[in-house]
């Protein structure tokens, strides 16, 4: 008995052992070099040595205008992300799931569209659109009838994030409509049939039959947008141009990189970058911890 | 049992065979490659990286016995990638580098700037065109061309004239064309304003210079012999808020884009155009190429006499050995042969030919006679212009983008000029 427990034992970490090492590899080796290099001054340019600093570059980090004004940001994002684009996708799906359109298909392969396209040609998509006398400008022309107006919002700190924020809804909208039209997919359509005998409208099966129903799948969804959106930085990055513009619409990993990759003043620039990331995974890992808390109280333990 | 014998017999006479080769192999000297390990600058659509593709083709079929292996990235992705491979150790032998903030500090930081003096031919290279680069003469690089004028204003000749105005002396005749331009729809000066550093390289480089009446001005004071907070830095960024009051730029530049810059003015909505002079050879509509007149921005309100008529110039970039390459023999002899093809006076033309640089670095080259107007008249800029400090050569990091977006700030009037000077004064001494 004790020989076969060993075999199949053996045989488990047989199974494991690949991914396992990949993963402290790739994933757990990356994050423990992250969390040591944030508390030294090393930079490797400069040779092995390093000295233990302490949480200095976290210091330097909360005392620098630069990192709230990118995490207020990054918020604005997470707020878009979830309030915007999950609520939308949800809506999408559940008009497509009940066929209150026609043409289902065709306005569900558009809204998923954004997603088969690299997201530096997205970027620069709306750079254009929005760039002097570009399209967008052109229209507030004619509806303005000033020739000279212009679309300005990229160049002002308190409303760049309007652009940006209409852009990653466009971007990402398309994606949390497939998660929900799948799921919605799923649900026993005897529910809603009953639903309906009862007397119940459309809001109230809704509200009532089928969020609850997917209460799981927008915990799910709620968690891809936060993770995703502190990570965000291709779309930004591509949408503005160096100065101004990227200054304004500056997010948390831009952030590090303009700190650890081109700040070639500051010696210990690695490790503070280094900080930022870290900072990056704990606010994320906060916050997804609150989405879960937020959800299981609203849910109330109620299963389906 | 005989099976078995057999297999090992097997086993054996192609060990024996291997073995054999790889004597044969070593006997009759097979050549063994060069590796030079290389990270190149441009893209597969502009000439820089279509030349280098073309250069390193023919090169490696006339030498087969040197590989360069290389890495071509453009722009962002360059600084990134140096960056990144420098600080993981993955340190190239030739890279595409210069000796100012920008492109030279990230090379100091990793040591490995190398001297090339050593070994530059004399009678290859005109040194005396060759500037210094290190605290004792160094030479870190081979520069692709002398130097690299920045503050270039081109102006489109018969546009202007068709105007009743002709090429201006003063800053005073420039905004004396901006009723008649703006009445046209017309911008008098373009300039690529949502790029931060195109203000700071292509505009303030030059007016700091001639406000102050010292072209190192900017060096000096990220040395601590000035502050940015100095009557005359204040003053040259004053200057952007007469210019856009004037109507000589318009606020709108901030939404414009390299591209979009050179479409205007290829495009013939603006008199002048201000840029670095290598996009000379990308002003694509021959029409307005031909009659293209470069210049020195005309002389400004309150300019000093020192710093009359002067451009701001950088050390033009080029290619370079590392110290990893540089020490060792054979990728250094490798690299030095490439090179050599690479700075040929043909390659050289053709860089000439497409705008690329101002004027050659090499020996007993002559200028071809069928060479566009523009490359003839950047020669002559560069022979006659006083070169003076460029800003992004000496000032880098925080300092810098906040400078950047600060002049940004200014055109769009969300700051004065007082305050982009306090925050860049305050970031520098940090």
């Amino acid at each position: 008995m004790i020989k076969r427990d060993t075999k199949a034992l053996l045989t488990y970490f047989g199974f494991i052992l690949p991914g396992l090492v990949i993963y402290l590899f790739i994933v757990a080796y990356p994050i423990f070099y992250s969390a040591w290099l944030s508390i030294t001054d090393f930079n490797p340019n400069r040779g092995g040595a390093w000295n233990f600093v302490g949480f200095l570059q976290y210091r330097t980090m909360f005392a620098d205008p630069y990192f709230w004004h990118a995490l207020k940001n990054n918020m604005i994002v997470v707020a878009v992300s979830v309030f915007g684009q999950i609520p939308i996708g949800f809506a999408l799906a559940y008009i497509l799931f009940r066929r209150l359109v026609r043409a289902g298909s065709f306005y569900q392969s558009m809204v998923f569209f954004p997603h088969f396209l690299s997201t530096i040609v997205i970027g620069t998509m709306w750079k254009r659109l929005f760039q002097a006398d570009g399209p967008v400008a052109r229209l507030i022309q004619i509806l303005s009838g000033d020739p000279s107006a212009q679309f300005d919002l990229m160049l002002r700190e308190n409303t760049v994030m309007y652009p940006i924020g209409f852009a990653l809804i466009w971007m990402y909208t398309g994606l949390y409509m497939i998660i929900f039209l799948a799921n919605l997919q799923k649900i026993d359509t005897n529910m809603i049939e009953a639903a309906k005998i009862d007397g119940a409208a459309e809001g109230q099966i809704f509200f009532r039959v089928i969020v609850p129903l997917l209460s799981g799948t927008i915990l799910v969804s709620m968690t891809l947008a936060i993770a995703g959106s502190l990570r965000g930085f291709d779309l930004i990055f591509s949408m503005t141009t160096q100065g101004l513009q990227r200054m304004n619409a500056e997010v948390l990993p831009i952030f590090m990189y303009r700190t650890a990759f081109q700040d070639y003043r500051n010696e210990m620039r690695f490790a503070y970058g280094a900080a930022i990331s870290n900072i990056i995974v704990v606010i994320s890992v906060a916050l997804i911890v609150l989405s879960n808390y937020i959800g299981r109280k609203l849910r109330g333990g109620e299963e389906y | 049992m005989k099976k078995a014998a057999a297999i090992l017999a097997v086993l054996l006479l192609l060990s024996a065979a291997v073995a054999f080769a790889r004597g044969q192999g070593g006997e009759t000297g097979a050549p063994t490659k060069v590796v030079v390990k290389t990270m190149a600058y441009g893209d597969q659509s502009n000439p820089e990286g279509v030349n280098w593709l073309r250069i390193v083709d023919y090169f490696e079929k006339d030498n087969p016995n040197i590989d360069i292996d290389f890495e071509l990235l453009y722009d962002e992705a360059y600084h990134q990638k140096v960056v990144a491979r420098l600080a993981a150790g993955e340190v190239p032998h030739l890279a595409y580098m210069g000796a100012d903030a920008r492109w030279g500090l990230p090379w100091q930081e990793a040591g490995q700037q190398w001297d090339h003096r050593p070994y530059l031919d004399p009678d290859y290279y005109d040194l005396s065109l060759i500037p210094e680069m290190g605290p004792n003469g160094e030479i870190w690089e081979i520069p692709l061309g002398t130097s690299n004028i920045t503050t270039v204003l081109f102006m489109n000749e018969n546009l202007t004239r068709s105007f009743g105005f002709s090429a201006p002396k003063t800053y005073g005749d420039m905004a004396a064309m901006a009723p008649k331009a703006k009445a046209q729809g017309l911008d008098v000066v373009s300039i690529d304003g949502a790029d931060g550093w195109a203000w700071g390289s292509c505009l303030m480089s030059g007016v700091i210079a001639r406000i102050s009446g010292d072209p190192h001005w900017v060096s000096k004071a990220v040395e601590g012999q000035h502050k940015f907070t100095d009557r005359a830095f204040v003053d040259s960024l004053a200057f952007l808020e007469t210019m856009v009051e004037d109507g000589v730029i318009y606020s709108k530049s901030v939404l414009v884009d390299y591209g979009a810059n050179l479409s205007n003015y290829s495009n013939e909505k603006a008199l002048f155009m201000v840029q670095g002079q290598w996009i000379a050879g990308s002003i694509e509509n021959p029409d307005v190429a031909n009659n293209t007149l470069m210049m020195a921005w005309p002389e400004l309100p309150g300019e000093k006499p020192a710093t009359a008529g002067s451009v701001a110039a950088a050390i033009q970039v080029g290619y370079g050995l590392t110290k990893a390459g540089g020490s060792d023999p054979a990728v250094r002899d490798a690299a030095f042969t490439f090179l050599q093809t690479f700075y040929s006076h043909e390659e050289t033309t053709q860089r000439l030919r497409d705008g690329a640089i101002v004027a050659p670095i090499l020996k007993h080259f002559k200028v071809p006679d069928d060479m566009p107007s523009l490359v003839k008249q950047k020669v002559v800029l560069a022979q006659s212009a006083m070169n003076t400090d460029v800003i992004d050569a000496f000032l880098s990091g925080a300092p810098n983008d906040a400078l950047n977006a600060g002049m940004q700030k200014i055109v769009s009037g969300q700051a004065t000029a007082r305050e982009i000077a306090a925050e860049v004064e305050s970031l520098l001494r940090k």
